[in-house]
């Protein structure tokens, strides 16, 4: 797979925290550590969002990663991470709810049913297609359906801790 | 005499283990490293350490299971 260019964010956010020796650059123009990100003469003429408005597109970009899992990276341009999200995801939701997992629902008692649901829906739109996969119900009494459970609560999981990775990448953190 | 044919997908333990500990790498591997070798080694070794772990914990807990 090719390496991911940094979007103008990150390379916003590291020219506003780099240290007073930058990186030298190579006889081709890159630097020598791929991992440092490359300030292009664009970014250097965009003004800096202002923390604010940088707060609020994050917030904007983690919402938009939890509704769609790797749409919050591919606002970013991190067009790699942006795909392996969205399959991983999808993958955990297809195969979690082929096995008959439990989908948990919002109207239940207990504090267990809860958390699972909190999970299940950090997937977002995928909770719903989870339920609409899952057409012949959960079936939790064999131990394939408690595996398809645990997939699908990953998911969830997984695809919320996409979206703080968003959010930080967003926000200026090196990520 | 028809057939039926059971949709539901039906993995072992070992082959649900083996699916969760790769797909999570993978997620890992892409979040947390940009270029793809470093990417690569990433997903190779957290895999090797999920399976490795999970098996530990399976021999781990045999003791208790009869």
């Amino acid at each position: 797979m090719p390496e991911e260019i940094p979007s103008k964010h990150e390379a916003d956010v590291v020219r506003s925290t780099a240290s007073a020796e930058p990186p030298a650059p190579s006889a081709s123009g890159s630097l020598h550590d791929p991992d440092d990100v490359v300030e292009s003469p664009a970014d250097a003429e965009r003004q800096p969002l202002k923390s604010g408005q940088r707060e609020f597109f994050a917030l904007a970009v983690a919402a938009a990663g939890w509704l769609l899992p790797g749409l919050g990276h591919a606002v970013l341009k991190m067009w790699g991470r942006a795909v392996a999200l969205f399959f991983t995801v999808s993958l955990l939701v297809a195969v979690g709810a082929g096995m008959r997992g439990n989908i948990f629902s919002s109207n239940r008692e207990d504090a267990f049913s809860k958390l699972g649901y909190v999970a299940d829906m950090g997937a977002g739109t995928f909770y719903f297609v989870a339920r609409a996969l899952e057409t012949e119900g959960p079936d939790v009494s064999r131990a394939n359906g408690d595996y398809g459970t645990r997939l699908l609560a990953t998911a969830g999981v997984l695809n919320l801790l996409a979206a703080l990775h968003a959010y930080e990448a967003m926000r200026g953190r090196k990520a | 005499m028809s057939v039926m044919v059971d949709p539901e997908l039906k993995l072992s333990h070992l082959q649900a283990m083996v699916f969760f500990a790769l797909v999570i790498s993978i997620a890992f591997g892409f979040l947390s490293r940009r270029t793809a070798y470093k990417r690569a080694r990433y997903i190779i070794w957290s895999l090797v350490l999920f399976l490795l772990a999970g098996v530990g914990i399976g021999w781990l807990m045999y003791p208790f299971s009869r």
